[in-house]
């Protein structure tokens, strides 16, 4: 993988450091467990996807709430990526041993007439630190993805601070 | 292990693959403290101080892997002798634009990490590391006019 700026006495770009990016997301995207390439997932991986899957669910249900409860927040943009991320999680958990987990819990309700960013700026944090202990109990791109995702919510923390 | 790229033959996960991943992280880190250099000297004197306090976290984490490396025998990349913008950077506008490319660049080389890395503690360092680079880019996204500020995938 390139560096971050191209050496200035080599010919590598930041176009090539982006395709070596997206090399990893298409690794990601498709890994499977039956894949030769790549590890074999244990039941205990798996199933730790599947409770992430639980987790981020909890996000995409606190964006909704906090919407419904203060729609001047604006939070379309944070909620859509929310929701990305809960699709991919989705697709990597069906592609491991274990089946998907299913959220019985019931959604998070935002506090009537309460702090609505702070609370659901308490929910995305909650979630980005379980994910983060997730990430390092996983191997390999399931790692990756778990990683990626909470950094991305820790970004979301800083966006509603 | 000294010198090359080591990736086991059979796509597992070890030390090997770490040490590589690690060094990658190492190369990304020497770039973006280079890099931050022109950030802050694009941006006027009172608006400084995010472009020093990111300089310097980057630093810190190029250091702790260096002596990560050198404690199992590693040897760390060295910087380049220069590097090169990706454009001209010309105002704020421009320093807050390459801030950016320099965190999602370092964020790519963390989630490498996070695919090669074997051991759980290296894996907690680098969602760690990764978290406080989006959280930074989150603030130079806005800085550059950047919409959304956000991204769902840092780093992937």
């Amino acid at each position: 993988m390139p560096p971050v700026l191209a050496p200035a006495t080599a010919g590598s770009t930041r176009r090539a450091f982006l395709a070596a990016s997206a090399g990893l997301a298409l690794l990601v995207a498709g890994c499977t467990a039956g894949s030769p390439e790549t590890p074999a997932v244990s039941t205990e991986e798996a199933d730790r996807l599947a409770g992430q899957v639980a987790v981020q669910e909890a996000v995409v249900a606190a964006y909704a709430a906090a919407t419904t409860a203060d729609p001047a927040l604006a939070l379309s943009d944070l909620a859509a990526q929310a929701t990305e991320q809960l699709d991919r999680l989705r697709a990597a958990a069906s592609s491991s041993t274990a089946s998907p987990a299913t959220s019985s819990s019931a959604p998070p309700a935002a506090p009537a007439g309460g702090d609505v960013r702070t609370w659901l700026r308490e929910q995305v944090a909650t979630a980005a630190s379980a994910h983060a202990r997730a990430c390092a109990r996983q191997t390999g791109a399931r790692a990756a993805l778990l990683g990626s995702i909470a950094a991305g919510l820790r970004g979301h923390e800083a966006a509603l601070a | 292990m000294r010198g090359g790229r080591d990736v086991a033959d059979d796509g597992r996960l070890d030390e090997g693959t770490e040490t590589a991943a690690l060094n990658e992280v190492v190369a990304a880190e020497h770039a973006a403290v280079w890099g931050y250099g022109t950030v802050g000297a694009a941006l006027p004197e009172d608006a400084r101080g995010p472009a020093a306090a990111a300089e310097v976290a980057h630093r810190d984490a190029r250091d702790r892997l260096v002596a990560m490396l050198e404690s199992r025998g590693a040897d760390p990349v060295p910087r380049e002798a220069g590097y090169t913008l990706p454009f001209p950077v010309l105002s704020a506008v421009d320093a807050a634009t390459l801030a950016v490319v320099l965190e999602e660049g370092v964020s790519a080389a963390w989630v490498r990490l996070l695919d090669q890395s074997a051991e759980p503690a290296v894996r907690e360092l680098a969602v760690e590391e990764l978290g406080a680079a989006e959280v930074r880019a989150v603030g130079w996204r806005t800085s550059a006019g950047r919409i959304p500020v956000t991204d769902a995938f840092p780093g992937l």
